[in-house]
């Protein structure tokens, strides 16, 4: 698609249209910006209409108002009327109108022929995949993403396990949230948090762990720092590996090792014990202890840390759920964590230890924990998820407004179409799992499909899934086709060349991919089905504070693009025309029928009549029946349309009124607590209503620096960039602003190695080099010992380097560690490769 | 040894593999008709929304050009040579910073 000179004068427009609109006049503001007049709630410009969404990228979950002309984008404002921003915007937010007219958009189906991707008709991509799929309907895995709607992510789910009894349905969610969801189930018994944003305007103090919210949720850390510039006494601590943009507004930075957070959790808990501060009602009403093992099984007195440690080691942990342990043995085994111990295994100075412990002890505080990236993308992610939910227990800091804690996801639908639709490979919708048989007869029933048709038997998780792709089938690869949506695994596995280039060298396996833009991923396709975005299509978000969000169809996709849930529906349609016996239900009807008020079956799996109806009401109001069970209860779509979000649990207070929980688990925000019991965890997994506080000791990474490779290497996101750049990369001010990978380096490493700004390096681990600019002293200071590398750059692919060690039980990877070197390029590489091996 | 200015770090110099074509700059450069200094207008820059930003400080390659203040950029206008990278890079969603002719100074033309 060209861009003609008439469309680019109306990106121009846009950009001006877009402003800084609507930002800030509620909000209060500096003396600065105090002289700015209140906007009105969107810029008024002729011939324009305006509707809502919310913005396209990240999990916050912001609202813009999107102004259409002439079937194009041509305004975006932040929408004064949602609560997660108040009409603000960040970086992103202001240009994602701009997404959408990149000059290579995909806008014609591709299948590769002698190597190369060549155009083909509609109807023929389609019977492609589903031949390719009926093929084989049990080596195939479904790939989607944290930023699929919930629609699509819900027809993904039941095409593959109510259709196909395939469990090889991930998302790469499992690359972002999967060690927070493991950690809020063993802990409450029930995935996502109980707080919400709210909190944020309540806290006291906010510590972030290991998080860097202003480049990453860059509104709520703005609402932070808009309650500072009124006045308002806000302390901020920050715990980390990295000076950032953060750091400079906090007024502690607690400089932590890898893996130190581990330490660190557990020696706020050993210090509230040993000052006794913790919060004695609190723990004896709401909580339990446990353990990956209970040592009273074997050892008759109490155990100390070392002894614990070996003895997990030697025996096994029981899984996700461990087992109860006393409050004495939970007492005895922490005491090993003292501030001096805690130094000596996190870097952070014992007496920084002892402020931050105090501040917990402090009950006329209110305290916000935010967390995203650094604990989740961690080989122990699980455990310092448990262990940060524990201080905030232990100390009584929770549920109250402004005290508690708040895990953060980084997409925006990670938590709507992933965690709450369940598209991972053990999971069901609505909280539910395969393994268990009363979950699969209920999903079987919603679907009304045979008994048996859903699989017992949990899939492979994502990075196993890639691994069996890049396995040859003669060596146990039992993976050969997948098909990928929303998403770019290309560049953003760890440890790409064996997790996803290998593949290029497999001749029988199969890649289809959805996508907008060629991406790493399209470049090893063998099918490119051109994919609707954002407002070309229907939808529906989910975001980090439990906020389902819906929008419309604005414009018209370009070209043949067309919406990745129709795809996946249209290849069902074909998989039923070709006879695939999953696609009937157990009265013989189309798996998918929807049918019309006369009755009559939709033909909707045919383009042109795709939304004579809209296919996303019905898929949603369907997935809906399953949310109530886990007391997840979305509001029915229509209620959506009326909303900005509507946080669930949603309840019809009476017929036809539907109220949001802010807080769940607490007497008076949540109607599921029980009269007087105040904090009722009712999903708790030792079924007393009570949270789990864990043990869990302080391991080394999977991965540490050594002689050779002698420093720690970070990978993460820069503000102006989404993920792999994808989108971001072709809207011109963010590619400006930002347009190529970096590796941040601490001024005393470099000197070290004779490093001097803007230098072009060899970074090198054991899995391979890139050659990238050092960066000193530039927005962000990673501390002695670490380097920073962002992954928005397709040319400068890092997740080659980085390593595909995953958490034992969420199978998260850990993009946060591994050994790597730095060097200069007159010197000779650290590392040789063929050693490495 | 490679080696890049600051002007030059992050430009994607070595990136000739990848070339996206985006368009160029919404706002043309300014016309090269004598000296510029940079002015930062408060009223498009993001930091007077509690939205941290410092690309233009981070991108100008003139040592002391830019200061930030208590999370706000100023221009130093005796340091600034005018360059004009600060206002390539702003990433505002109207560019908040002006190239303009530099103020005369109160002596200018007097002998
Ligand atoms: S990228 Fe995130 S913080 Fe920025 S506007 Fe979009 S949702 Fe809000
Ligand atoms: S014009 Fe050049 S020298 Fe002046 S402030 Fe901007 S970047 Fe720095
Ligand atoms: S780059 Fe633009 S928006 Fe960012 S601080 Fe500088 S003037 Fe403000």
């Amino acid at each position: 698609m060209e861009l003609e000179r008439r469309d680019f004068m109306k990106l121009a427009a846009m950009t001006a249209a877009t402003g800084l609109a609507g930002s800030m006049a509620s909000r209060g503001s500096t003396a600065l910006a105090s002289s700015q007049p209140p906007l009105p709630d969107r810029p008024d410009i002729p011939g324009v209409t305006w509707e809502k969404a919310p913005c396209r990228f990240c999990g916050t979950g912001c609202h813009v108002q999107v102004g259409v002309q002439d079937d194009k984008v041509v305004a975006i404002a932040g929408d004064r009327q949602a609560d997660v921003n108040k009409g603000l915007l960040c970086v992103k937010g202001y240009h994602v109108g701009m997404i959408l007219y990149g000059q290579d958009r995909l806008t014609k189906p591709m299948a590769r022929r002698d190597g190369e991707l060549v155009e083909i008709e509609w109807d023929e991509a389609i019977d492609i995949a589903a031949k390719r799929i009926m093929a084989s309907d049990k080596k195939f895995g479904f790939y989607i993403s944290g930023q699929s709607t919930v629609p699509e992510g819900y027809a993904a789910q039941k095409l593959m396990k109510g259709g196909l009894s395939n469990n090889h349905i991930e998302a790469n969610a499992r690359l972002c949230m999967a060690s927070a969801v493991t950690g809020f189930l063993s802990t409450y018994g029930v995935d996502e948090p109980a707080s919400c944003y709210d909190d944020l305007d309540h806290c006291d103090t906010l510590i972030l762990w290991g998080n860097n919210p202003a480049e990453m949720h860059p509104i709520l850390f703005s609402r932070v720092m808009d309650r500072q510039a009124r006045g308002e006494k806000v302390t901020v601590i920050d715990i980390g590996s990295r000076h950032t943009r953060t750091t400079e507004r906090a007024d502690h930075f607690l400089p932590m090792k890898a893996h130190g957070d581990l330490a660190i959790a557990n020696c706020i808990a050993q210090q509230l014990i040993e000052q006794d501060a913790y919060d004695h009602d609190f723990v004896e009403k709401h909580c339990n202890f446990r353990a990956d093992r209970d040592p009273s099984a074997k050892f008759d007195s109490l155990i100390d840390h070392d002894t614990y440690v070996a003895y997990v080691k030697e025996e096994g942990a029981t899984g996700l759920f461990g087992q109860a342990i006393s409050f004495e043995q939970y007492k005895k085994l922490v005491s090993y964590y003292t501030p001096e111990k805690t130094q000596e295994l996190s870097g952070v100075p014992a007496e920084q230890l002892r402020m931050l412990a105090s501040v917990f002890a402090d009950k006329s505080q209110k305290i916000v924990s935010l967390w995203c990236m650094g604990m989740n993308q961690h080989t122990a992610g699980t455990a310092v998820n448990n262990l940060v939910h524990n201080v905030h227990l232990m100390s009584g800091h929770w549920g109250k407004p402004g005290d508690g804690p708040q895990s953060l996801t980084g997409q925006p639908a990670a938590c709507g179409t992933v965690r709450e639709v369940g598209t991972l490979a053990h999971a069901l919708p609505g909280g539910r799992i395969v393994a268990k048989e009363a979950h699969r007869e209920q999903a079987e029933g919603f679907w009304n499909v045979p008994k048996g048709r859903v699989n017992p038997k949990p899939g492979y998780h994502t990075v196993k899934m890639f691994e069996q792709l890049c396995t040859p089938t003669d060596q146990g690869g039992d993976i050969d086709t997948i098909w990928v949506q929303v998403t770019n695994p290309g560049q953003t596995l760890p440890n790409t060349k064996k997790l996803f280039k290998a593949k290029a060298d497999l001749k029988d396996k199969f890649l289809i991919v959805s996508e907008v833009y060629p991406t790493a991923t399209t470049e090893l396709a063998d099918l490119v089905l051109p994919a609707a975005m954002w407002v070309e299509k229907n939808g529906v978000y989910g975001n980090s504070e439990r906020r389902t969000q819906q929008w419309f169809k604005m414009v018209t996709p370009p070209g043949e693009a067309r919406d990745d849930c129709w795809q996946t529906l249209a290849v069902a349609r074909r998989l039923y025309e070709l006879g695939h016996p999953g696609l009937k239900d157990k009265d013989g009807e189309y798996l998918f029928s929807i049918k019309d008020d006369d009755g009559n079956e939709v033909p909707y799996w045919e383009w042109e009549h795709y939304y004579d109806i809209n296919v996303d009401k019905d898929l949603f109001d369907e997935y809906r029946q399953f949310t109530f069970l886990k007391h997840k209860n979305v509001a029915p779509y229509d209620e959506l349309v009326k909303h900005r979000g509507m946080r669930w649990p949603v309840i019809e207070t009476e017929p036809g009124t539907f109220k949001e929980t802010r807080w769940r688990f607490v007497e008076g925000a949540d109607v599921y607590v029980e009269k007087g019991a105040g904090i009722q965890f009712y999903h708790s997994v030792t079924k007393d209503n009570k949270a789990q506080v864990w043990f869990r000791p302080h391991q080394w990474p999977a991965e540490v620096p050594d002689d050779t490779l002698s420093l720690n290497l970070v990978t993460g996101r820069v503000i102006e960039h989404w993920h792999s750049g994808t989108m971001t990369m072709r809207v011109p001010q963010l590619r400006r602003a930002m347009p190529s990978a970096y590796v941040e380096m601490n001024p005393d490493d470099a000197r070290d190695r004779g490093i001097s700004n803007g230098d072009i390096v060899r970074v090198t681990t054991r899995r391979g080099e890139l050659e990238l600019p050092a960066w000193i002293n530039g927005r962000a200071k990673p501390l002695r010992g670490n380097v920073f590398v962002p992954f928005f750059d397709e040319a400068a692919p890092i997740n080659d380097l980085t390593l595909d060690a995953v958490d034992p039980f969420s199978k998260q990877p850990d993009y946060k560690k591994c050994a790597v070197e730095v060097t200069r390029l007159d010197q000779p590489s650290p590392y040789s490769l063929e050693d490495a091996n | 040894m490679g080696k890049l200015s600051r002007r030059e770090l992050l430009f994607g110099r070595l990136r000739a593999g990848v070339s996206r074509a985006v368009p160029s700059a919404s706002t043309p450069p300014p016309p090269d008709d004598g000296p510029k200094v940079a002015v930062i207008q408060g009223r498009h820059c993001l930091t007077y929304r509690e939205l941290m930003c410092s690309t233009c400080y981070e991108r100008c390659p003139e040592k002391g050009a830019i200061v930030i203040e208590q999370g706000i950029p100023q221009v130093v206008s005796d340091l600034c040579t005018g360059c004009g990278d600060c206002h390539d890079v702003c990433p505002a969603p109207t560019n908040a910073i002006l190239m303009l002719a530099p103020r005369p100074t109160i002596n200018e033309g007097k002998p």
